[in-house]
């Protein structure tokens, strides 16, 4: 039961992850992100079923792919308007998502696609504790992601970049960063990263347009919990949104399973107004 | 000398010439072209509350879709199973919208704002939309459930001729009491906030008593609108209240004009009736929205309704700012 809470609960810690980093560096937050990991999921569907490719050969074209669309997004559509109001840039992310769903639906209707695992699906017993493929491979895939993350930006000179022009834009920008194209970047990466969470959603669940949208309330749940902007945060608030989803199914109702999503962001919100881990910023008259 | 009249005297003038103008239209459709500007008419009022919050207080509220599904199930429950007749339960479906409005603006109230907003707002929707579907005794679950045929006052509102002059009449009533409300104090103190929050409040005005009418009159029309939807669709399903149904919503305010009534109703227009053209590719109508808003934000950001006030001054409005 723990097993499938934190195997469910990384799988929200990614998409938790991947919108918070483009939240981080361009505070707006993706409205259409859901769509933005659905259509990755559906650009693997396409690459490896329809072109034949092998899987891993799909997803890295499809990663490529939505890393594209999400920094053209950012530099065509929400960069002219970033100094408009919040409601501009919330709708036209929103907008950006609700196009995607209508392709998509345009393409396949409403009918659901169940992809192929590319590995066997099998479980084992550990002791007492049934562990699925499915487990291992989405706690195998998101660890390794996260490494890969941390040391991206711990170890390397462009991490560097990105953590001083999280810390201060305006320093970032003094200093010769290229602040308009690191947002894109983010955003690229951001739903680079989506994609690999949505490839990963369509394995244990089935594939419709409309998947987007449940994905953007678990994402907002785990962010909430895990406080808007910190990256750590998002890791723990999606395995603890994954274990605590579990757990209230289990033990009161499994109705629980449904709602959490939609109860954890309310009453996180209700109780602390800027996330359980957020800091209170002082608005600016 | 004769008086002449303020362009805005005027536009209000103008504003009734409107109805009478639509009084004989049905005569050139038929009944389901009849059915689709009904349609039209209901989401006047939707897009009304909608615009309200959104437009005019300027707050992320996400939660319009939760008024309508409220208003609209309201209605369809109490008249089929408790056999209230229709026009009865516009009360009901005004009070339920109206409350969960006030509901919807407690965060708000607690300093929730801007994108912690919009998400709490939005969760709370999708909460409405679970209960419809497990709420089955009442609503009939995800299957949904009939509405019956509604009267009004002992004349039968079996077509959709009927329920177009209802529907009229109580777009007409909406419009013309939220004109009045936008144009009195609450309506200067609803741009106040939007303009400078704090600076409203430390000038002496309420701002919290003003958030929560504003949220609560907008809940209220919505959930009105909701009732008119349940009886023109005849059919009450959980999925019609979902996030997409949020982006139609969108759609009727961006593309119509932010925080203006002439917007509101110009994108009930549009959203409602351009569909039909290409009703029978699923997910075309969402792209083409889509995108239509996204050019809108580009390139027109105060809608439609901003390009009709620079055509002729009558359609400028005076508590609609940028």
């Amino acid at each position: 039961l723990l097993v499938s809470g934190v195997s469910t609960g990384m799988l929200y810690a990614l998409i938790a992850l991947s919108m918070t980093v483009a939240y981080r560096a361009t505070t707006v937050v993706n409205f259409g992100h859901g769509d933005m990991v659905a259509a990755g999921a559906y650009a693997v569907f396409v690459f490896g079923l329809g072109f034949g490719l092998p899987f891993l050969a799909a997803l890295a074209l499809a990663v490529a792919l939505l890393f594209a669309a999400g920094f053209m997004t950012q530099r065509l559509l929400l960069q002219p308007i970033a100094a408009g109001p919040h409601l501009s840039l919330a709708m036209m992310a929103l907008a950006i998502g609700y196009t995607l769903r209508g392709a998509l639906r345009l393409e396949w209707g409403n009918e659901t696609i169940n992809p192929q695992r590319p590995y066997p699906q099998d479980a084992y017993m550990l002791g007492n504790v049934v562990v699925t493929t499915d487990d291992v491979v989405i706690c195998g895939v998101v660890l390794l992601l996260l490494v890969v993350l941390f040391l991206l930006l711990q170890a390397t000179p462009a991490g560097k970049l990105i953590q001083a022009t999280f810390q201060s834009q305006r320093g970032a920008a003094l200093v010769g960063i290229n602040v308009p194209l690191f947002h894109a970047v983010m955003w690229g990466g951001g739903t680079a990263l989506g994609a690999f969470g949505g490839v990963m959603l369509s394995m244990i669940a089935p594939l419709t347009p409309d998947l987007g949208q449940w994905t953007l309330v678990q994402g907002f749940a785990a962010m909430t919990l895990g406080g808007f902007g910190s990256l750590g945060g998002a890791v723990a608030g999606g395995i603890l949104l994954g274990i605590i989803q579990k757990l209230l199914g289990f033990y009161l109702n499994t109705v629980f399973i449904e709602i959490t999503g939609y109860l954890v962001p309310i009453i996180v919100l209700m109780l602390r107004p800027q996330g359980l881990f957020g800091r209170r910023t002082a608005i600016r008259v | 000398m004769m008086a002449v009249a303020s362009p805005a005297t005027r536009a209000r003038h103008a504003f009734w010439l409107l109805p009478i103008v639509l009084l004989p239209v049905p005569w050139l459709l038929n009944p389901y072209q009849q059915y689709v500007l009904n349609t039209a008419l209901l989401y006047v009022p939707v897009g009304i509350g909608f615009n309200l919050v959104v437009g005019n207080l300027g707050l992320l509220a996400f939660s319009n879709v939760a008024y309508f599904g409220l208003g609209a199930y309201a209605s369809g429950v109490l008249m089929a199973q408790f056999g209230v007749p229709w026009w009865i339960t516009l009360l009901p479906a005004a009070l339920i919208g109206g409350a969960a409005g006030a509901v919807a603006s407690i965060p708000a109230l607690r300093g929730v704002r801007l994108f912690y907003l919009a998400i709490m707002t939005l969760a709370f929707g999708e909460l409405m939309r679970w209960t419809y579907i497990r709420w089955e005794a009442l609503t009939g679950g995800s299957m949904g459930m009939a509405v019956p045929t509604p009267s009004l006052l002992g004349w039968t509102l079996d077509t959709d001729l009927r329920r177009y002059y209802v529907f009229l009449a109580l777009a007409v009533a909406i419009v013309a009491v939220t004109d009045r409300l936008l144009r009195s104090r609450f309506g200067r103190a609803f741009l106040a906030i939007k303009d400078n929050e704090i600076a409203a409040a430390s000038m002496g005005i309420p701002t919290d008593r003003y958030i929560v009418l504003a949220f609560a009159w907008g809940g209220a029309i919505v959930g009105v609108g909701g009732a008119m939807f349940a009886i023109s669709v005849g059919h009450l399903t959980p999925v019609s209240f979902d996030l997409t149904e949020l982006v139609r919503q969108f759609a009727i305010i961006m593309i119509g004009g932010l925080g203006s009534l002439t917007g509101a109703i110009i994108g009930a227009v549009i959203v409602i009736i351009a569909p039909q053209v290409f009703i029978s590719f699923p997910g075309f109508d969402e792209l083409v929205f889509g995108l239509l808003i996204v050019l809108v934000i580009l390139f027109l950001p105060r809608g439609l309704a901003s390009m009709l006030a620079r055509l002729h001054p009558v359609f400028v409005e005076r508590y609609y700012r940028g």
